[in-house]
């Protein structure tokens, strides 16, 4: 169950049209690396995680990048509220219009529509956390290309709160993943799947 | 920045203290300092919001009450009268705030 906070949680107060800056953040809504996929990567799977604590930290972080996408959506929203009909021209958002005028649409900044292909739900505890690490560092790796070459600081603020978002969840997920090796046998971690074995050291 | 502006900067604060505590909590959720620290954040922003639902609109449906909520008439449609206060307010994503 989910309960709507009508806030964003880092405010974003854009007031300078650039859909060429939009059609690349729209990334972070619907790309490889962005928060769509990220959610929904945590969200699914908390389920199967064996561990209830670390089911319970996949349920915080997923929440709180459904609150992330709100934020990148608020940026390409504001960034294209005000749009000239001159403006949706720009190469590079002038095809976005066509088909979606000025609305929110998850796809990449190359026009790839979002794909749950993104992220991986694997059913087990040690290759689901890898995958969330990588996927945080790979988010990152995306918010810094955009800082790099983004130069409106409006734009860049709310992206830079962002960024920093990733390295605690980085961390956070690190701590987890030591605390699931701790309950296996250190000298075989891959000697059974936590999740599909149902069988974990007692703590 | 307008009184409405300035308090919910505090609860976005206060919010993101509260939540940053909660992912720390769930791998370290016997870590009294942080512990404590949650308990005063939390109790915070739950005031913070309830003064916030009272001036201006709620920002949760728990503080939606039509019989206090907003005494401020330059966000609602409905000045000085009974209504559903969800309403009221400007949409997160439009700025200006």
């Amino acid at each position: 169950m989910w309960l709507y906070e009508k806030r964003l949680q880092y405010p974003v107060n854009i007031t300078k049209t650039c859909p060429k800056t939009a059609q690349l953040i729209i990334s972070q809504f619907g790309g490889p690396d962005g928060e769509l996929a990220a959610s929904m990567r945590y969200l699914s799977q908390r389920y199967t995680m064996p561990c209830r604590q670390i089911g319970g930290l996949l349920t915080d972080i997923g929440t709180e990048e459904l609150g992330h996408l709100e934020i990148i959506c608020a940026i390409v929203y504001q960034l294209t509220c005000n749009l000239t009909p001159e403006q949706a021209k720009t190469a590079g958002f002038d095809a976005y219009y066509i088909d979606h005028t000025t609305a929110l649409w998850p796809q990449a900044a190359g026009g790839v529509p979002y794909n749950a292909c993104e992220f991986q739900s694997k059913g087990d505890a040690v290759t689901d956390l890898h995958e969330d690490l990588a996927a945080e560092q790979k988010a990152r790796t995306t918010y810094e290309n955009l800082i790099r070459i983004i130069d409106d600081p409006q734009v860049r603020e709310p992206l830079r709160f962002l960024r920093e978002r990733e390295i605690i969840h980085y961390q956070r997920f690190g701590e987890a993943l030591e605390q699931v090796k701790a309950r296996l046998d250190s000298k075989n971690f891959y000697y059974f799947n936590p999740e599909f074995d149902k069988q974990m050291l007692s703590e | 920045m307008t009184e409405r502006t300035q308090m919910l900067k505090k609860i976005n604060e206060i919010s993101f203290a509260v939540n940053d505590l909660t992912l720390y909590l769930d791998t370290h959720p016997t870590d009294s300092a942080a512990l404590n620290a949650f308990s005063k954040f939390s109790k915070e922003r739950t005031n913070l919001l309830n003064q916030y639902a009272e001036q201006f609109e709620p920002l949760t449906s728990d503080c939606i009450c039509p019989d206090t909520n907003n005494r401020s008439s330059s966000n609602t449609a409905y000045p000085g009268q009974r209504h559903f206060t969800w309403i009221d307010g400007p949409l997160p994503w439009e700025g200006g705030m």
